[in-house]
């Protein structure tokens, strides 16, 4: 008997236990725990496939600048004469074409050297360190996260085709991964904001009731969990705490990368709103100083105040439109009295 | 406000497939007949409102790109830009450079190696100046150039569609400020416009798919075949008040649509750009997506020294086109996500009362074994 039991009670347990197991990939610790591996193994990827392309291109440059002062040492030696305007003129022309060059290569993905080593050009030098490039591991997961969010700086692009390949599929895994995310975390917060907001408007409330009760000239018993459900966080709050969020990032972006506020504001806002230029990305000024660590910092900072603040940014569409929603009910209602 | 008035569209839409039906009903022709005055006054009333909603969403947006390009333009192009400074310092470091190499010149006159040396850390130090004004905007061009007509527009499609892209941006303060403000009155816009373009395909969608498949399945009817065509059609017209909405257009579809989008718009610019097809494909792709990276744009403009103004009229009509390209493939985005979306939700409905019913079944038979 007792393992009959035991037999009937195995199903609803396995049946609990799946259940469980389930939600829990979908719970918020769940997807979030996804979202993140799932850009680590895409930062992971990228950098794998990224890397090595670096290095034909420091090279090409370097070749470049060679054969662009050999062209001004025959010119030089053609225009034996000295005569001064002739070689302004032929020098100008090989350092304009030698301009052009260079923004070519820019946009085919060089990035300036890394470290000048000065007084080392007879060596070619032919050793670059591997944390040199700009596929480190942070980058990559920069990248990740800006593909799957939409974002999309384009500081960092693939170069090679599997790297091209690769983003499209990423892409289209990563943002249906991301939207879940969102929406998740979106309701959780907003759920945890409303609960707040309800709690601090407390002392309030007997008052609101009593005012209703009043309004309507007779007692209406509601009880006190169905009012609960009816708080609705107004929308100028939601406006304060997405602007406060962004005005925030601006003075920390300002203070981190040497930003003036009004650069760091706008870089909060084209990367919350997903839009992403591009033209200021963090990292930069701080490359300048060349302190490996401190670009990865500031790498590991940006995107914990990405996720953050697009999951913020989802709480509050939620809770507005709730608001929204409250508020035509209401309106619906009103009319509906007056008729 | 419009998406409320889009609403009368989906009943006519419903009601046109069965009006073609029902020609076949020699009972029903009469009804038609005397009802027909009134029906054709509900349709041309729809089509009217369809016409409002959906185009004058569209016209809303289109406009606002106008404007908003002209705004920036106007912005960008002071004389007193950012792109213009930076062009004149690239502009001096090069007559600073040929000055350094003349005085090298002048200096080992005839020492190859160490003029050759001198040349290079002078070009170096050239070299990271352009680096740094690219960094800045650097392209070549005045701002008066790279703010033209189309580029803006595509600048600014780039802003509410929120892809940005990334290759024109503006530098002066006030067009940081505006941009921040264009953007949170533009990307509402643009996501009414997503919303009510995406019903809209939605609907002649699946209204299509509809007519296409009752167009293959009455002809079997006629020919007295007994197929499972006709017996499903013959049931799905005996509950014709919810035909439509049990009728799911499959996510093949849908896909398939976009697919045969994103094709064309490869072949597309790969043709014009003379891209690869993968970088055509990659474009396609997250442009639609709104990720933008931005590193190919089309048009992107590429010094090569010469014949710059030569391919300016074609480029302004390519950027126009591109601008069409996109606006319409986020609208079919739109329409494939809410189409998708519908099938999702039946199908996890499925799925639901599917698991219900297998764990039922098994804890059953689990018991049944048990009691023999």
């Amino acid at each position: 008997m007792s393992d009959l039991e035991y037999e009937q009670n195995l199903w609803p347990r396995i049946k609990s236990a799946f259940r469980v197991l389930v939600a829990f990939t979908f719970s918020h610790v769940g997807v979030c725990g996804l979202v993140v591996g799932y850009i680590i193994c895409g930062a992971f990827l990228f950098q794998m496939m990224e890397s090595h392309e670096v290095e034909p291109m420091l090279k090409e440059v370097r070749q470049l600048r060679e054969e662009t002062a050999e062209k001004l040492l025959s010119i030089v030696l053609k225009s034996n004469t000295l005569e001064e305007e002739e070689f302004f003129r032929l020098a100008n022309v090989a350092i304009q074409n030698y301009t052009y060059e260079i923004v070519n290569a820019i946009s085919d993905g060089y990035d300036g050297e890394p470290k000048p080593k000065p007084l080392n050009w007879t060596k070619k030098a032919d050793s670059i360190d591997r944390k040199e490039m700009p596929w480190s591991f942070t980058g990559g997961f920069l990248y990740s996260l800006t593909v799957i969010t939409t974002i999309g700086y384009g500081n960092y692009a693939p170069k090679t085709a599997q790297g091209k390949a690769m983003t499209i599929l990423y892409g289209i895994i990563g943002m249906p991964l991301f939207l879940l995310y969102l929406s998740n975390i979106g309701d959780i917060l907003a759920r945890g904001f409303k609960w707040t907001f309800s709690r601090c408007c407390q002392c309030n409330w007997t008052f609101i009731k009593r005012r209703r009760i009043d309004e309507n000239g007779e007692v209406i018993e509601e009880p006190a969990q169905e009012e609960e459900e009816q708080i609705t966080v107004p929308i100028s709050l939601c406006l304060t705490l997405m602007v406060g969020y962004i005005w925030g990032g601006g003075l920390l972006f300002a203070e981190w990368e040497k930003w003036s506020v009004l650069d760091a504001s706008y870089f909060c806002f084209i990367s919350l709103s997903t839009i992403g230029f591009g033209d200021l990305v963090p990292g930069e000024a701080v490359a300048a100083e060349s302190l490996e660590d401190a670009i990865q910092y500031s790498f590991v900072f940006c995107s914990l105040y990405l996720l953050l603040g697009m999951a913020l940014i989802a709480m509050c569409f939620n809770l507005m439109q709730e608001e929204v929603i409250a508020k035509v009910r209401v309106c619906g209602r009103r009319l509906g009295c007056a008729r | 406000m419009s998406s409320r008035k889009g609403r009368p569209v989906r009943p006519s839409m419903r009601n046109r497939p069965h009006r073609s039906r029902s020609w076949e009903d020699p009972e029903r022709m009469m009804e038609i007949e005397t009802g027909r005055h009134t029906k054709l006054k509900n349709c041309c009333r729809s089509v009217a409102t369809f016409m409002c909603t959906q185009v004058g969403v569209g016209g809303i947006i289109v406009g606002y790109a106008i404007v908003g390009a002209f705004g920036f333009m106007a912005l960008e192009t002071q004389d007193d830009s950012v792109a213009d400074t930076v062009l004149k310092s690239v502009e001096l470091a090069r007559v600073r450079t040929a000055d350094q190499l003349y005085s090298d010149y002048t200096e080992y006159q005839f020492n190859e190696t160490e003029w050759i040396m001198k040349a290079n850390v002078s070009l170096y130090a050239f070299q990271k100046d352009v680096v740094d004004a690219v960094k800045k905007g650097y392209d070549g061009r005045t701002s008066k150039e790279q703010w033209n007509f189309p580029a803006a527009l595509m600048f600014t499609l780039s802003i509410f569609t929120m892809i940005g892209y990334g290759n024109l941006v503006p530098r002066t303060e006030w067009g940081k400020v505006i941009t921040i403000f264009y953007a949170v009155f533009g990307i509402p816009l643009y996501i009414l416009y997503f919303m009510n373009m995406g019903k809209a395909l939605a609907s002649i969608f699946k209204w299509m798919y509809i007519k296409l498949n009752s167009c293959n399945v009455v002809p079997q009817d006629e020919g007295g075949g007994t197929g499972q065509g006709s017996s499903s059609y013959r049931s799905r017209s005996g509950d014709e008040e919810d035909d439509d909405e049990t009728i799911i257009v499959p996510s093949s579809a849908s896909i398939y649509v976009l697919f045969s989008y994103i094709c064309v718009g490869t072949i597309m610019f790969a043709e014009w750009e003379g891209w690869e097809y993968l970088d055509s494909v990659y474009f396609c792709v997250t442009s639609l997506c709104k990720i933008g990276l931005g590193d190919f744009v089309p048009d992107h403009y590429i010094l090569l020294g010469t014949n710059i103004d030569e391919s300016e009229e074609g480029n302004q009509t390519k950027l126009v086109i591109n601008f069409i390209y996109l606006l319409l493939g986020l609208g079919l985005v739109a329409m494939c996500y809410n189409l998708l979306k519908e099938e999702v939700l039946a199908k996890m409905k499925q799925l639901k009362t599917d698991v219900k019913d297998v764990f039922h079944y098994v804890r059953h038979e689990c018991t049944c074994a048990d009691c023999k």
